[in-house]
């Protein structure tokens, strides 16, 4: 039961993971391990959701809308579903649609700033008249009304008929603009704050002997990679994954405890693998190191990984 | 120094020399280890070390909950030694490359 536990715990990792590739502009990554994970987990909602914001940024409205519609009443209470389909319609044109979502946001969250900003471009402000002043002192009236309708000429609203008063600067804010700022304000899973890493990375980086530090999934997907440049790092990744899973597999048939950490010898370098959760740390080293040694420097870089990735 | 030798080192359970393909050539392991299956392991990581790395002689040594396993391909076939976790790594490493 215990590891059954622990299997589902870890498969739905893959949505965090997903998220941090959103937040860093890799669109087309986080779709891929989305579209994998709930291969393997169609019923994590959550990752549907991040799964149509993929889209939504990628562009893919119709695609986005299909992820969450289906699902929409187990998830409509949720805030970044709601504020998604919005965005989706908004592009697509159908404001109506569009309104009631941002709506459903607003009644989860009545400060969601995006939902009020883009609220606001599709459902335009009662006319306000200006504050008449002190009876001594006259306002210039036809000077303020063409301000009023120059503005209104030149906002981005389809439908605003009536004349706005305030923002003088609506039409910086495109539904591409609002959109862009999603990952950010309206992420479920919280940030991943891997410049956490840095620190300890940077420490074993100092190492003479360890050339680069690389943290990959399970499956062999890079996530973080510090020291030199490597042109195959991405197929160290899944190089490192596959042992890593052989050994797994093998121990399981002795029934035996699984991998937790491994040093592999090559002729011109050292890899130091450990296994952090449902990730991988492989420290590249010269033949020369002291394995002990840097196990002891990554020692830190596995809370840290331990902490922000589960 | 034979395998036979390595297994008269402390917390060192079983060892054994195979083949490429893991059939056994050598080996000697206690009752609850069997070195048909060992031998079978250590092929199989040694085989996919040296494919996903393109490496010639593979060497791992692999930790894993209960045990540590060392593997070496040598001339002769790859050795395998495994061990209880907390035996003295750096002795058995250094026995090993003395038979390899």
């Amino acid at each position: 039961m215990a590891d059954e536990l622990r299997v589902d715990s870890g498969a739905l990792i893959f949505a965090t993971l997903a998220d941090v590739y959103l937040s860093s502009g890799m669109i087309e990554e986080a779709i891929s391990i989305l579209k994998d994970g709930l291969a393997r987990n169609p019923n994590y909602h959550l990752a549907k959701i991040i799964l149509a914001r993929a889209y939504c940024l990628k562009g893919d409205c119709e695609k986005a809308i299909e992820a969450i519609e289906p699902i929409y009443d187990e998830v409509k209470s949720d805030e970044s579903a709601n504020l998604c389909l919005g965005h989706c319609y908004f592009k697509l044109g159908d404001n109506e649609k569009a309104k009631k979502y941002y709506e459903e946001a607003l009644k989860i969250n009545a400060e969601n700033a995006d939902a009020i900003r883009a609220l606001e471009q599709l459902v335009p402000k009662p006319v306000v008249e200006p504050e008449i002043a002190a009876p001594e002192v006259e306002l210039p009236a036809e000077p303020r009304k063409e301000e009023v309708l120059q503005i209104d000429e030149i906002s981005a609203v389809p439908s605003a008929a009536a004349p706005v008063m305030e923002e003088p600067e609506p039409v910086e804010e495109t539904p591409e603009a609002v959109i862009q700022e999603l990952p950010e304000k309206t992420a479920e899973v919280e940030s991943v704050p891997l410049e956490a890493l840095d620190k300890p990375a940077k420490r074993l980086l100092d190492l003479e002997t360890v050339k680069s530090v690389v943290i990959s999934t399970k499956d062999g997907l890079l996530i973080k990679h510090y020291g030199k440049a490597e042109d195959d790092i991405e197929s160290i990744c899944a190089s490192v994954a596959a042992i890593c899973l052989d050994v797994d597999e093998s121990f399981r048939m002795l029934k035996r405890g699984g991998l937790t950490r491994c040093i592999i010898e090559k002729s011109d370098e050292t890899l130091c693998v450990m296994v952090v959760g449902d990730s991988l740390l492989t420290v590249t080293t010269k033949v020369e190191t002291k394995p002990g040694l840097v196990f002891i420097y990554a020692r830190k870089i596995i809370e840290e990984i331990e902490e922000i990735l589960g | 120094m034979k395998i036979k030798d390595l297994i008269k080192i402390p917390k060192v359970l079983g060892a054994g020399l195979v083949s490429d393909d893991g059939f056994i050539i050598d080996g000697q392991a206690t009752y609850e280890y069997d070195t048909e299956k060992l031998g079978a392991i250590a092929a199989r990581v040694v085989n996919r070390i040296k494919k996903s790395l393109d490496v010639e002689g593979a060497s791992a040594i692999v930790y894993t909950r209960d045990n540590v396993l060392f593997l070496k391909e040598g001339a002769e076939g790859i050795i395998f030694v495994i061990c209880q976790k907390d035996v003295n790594v750096g002795l058995v490493r250094i026995r090993l490359n003395k038979i390899a």
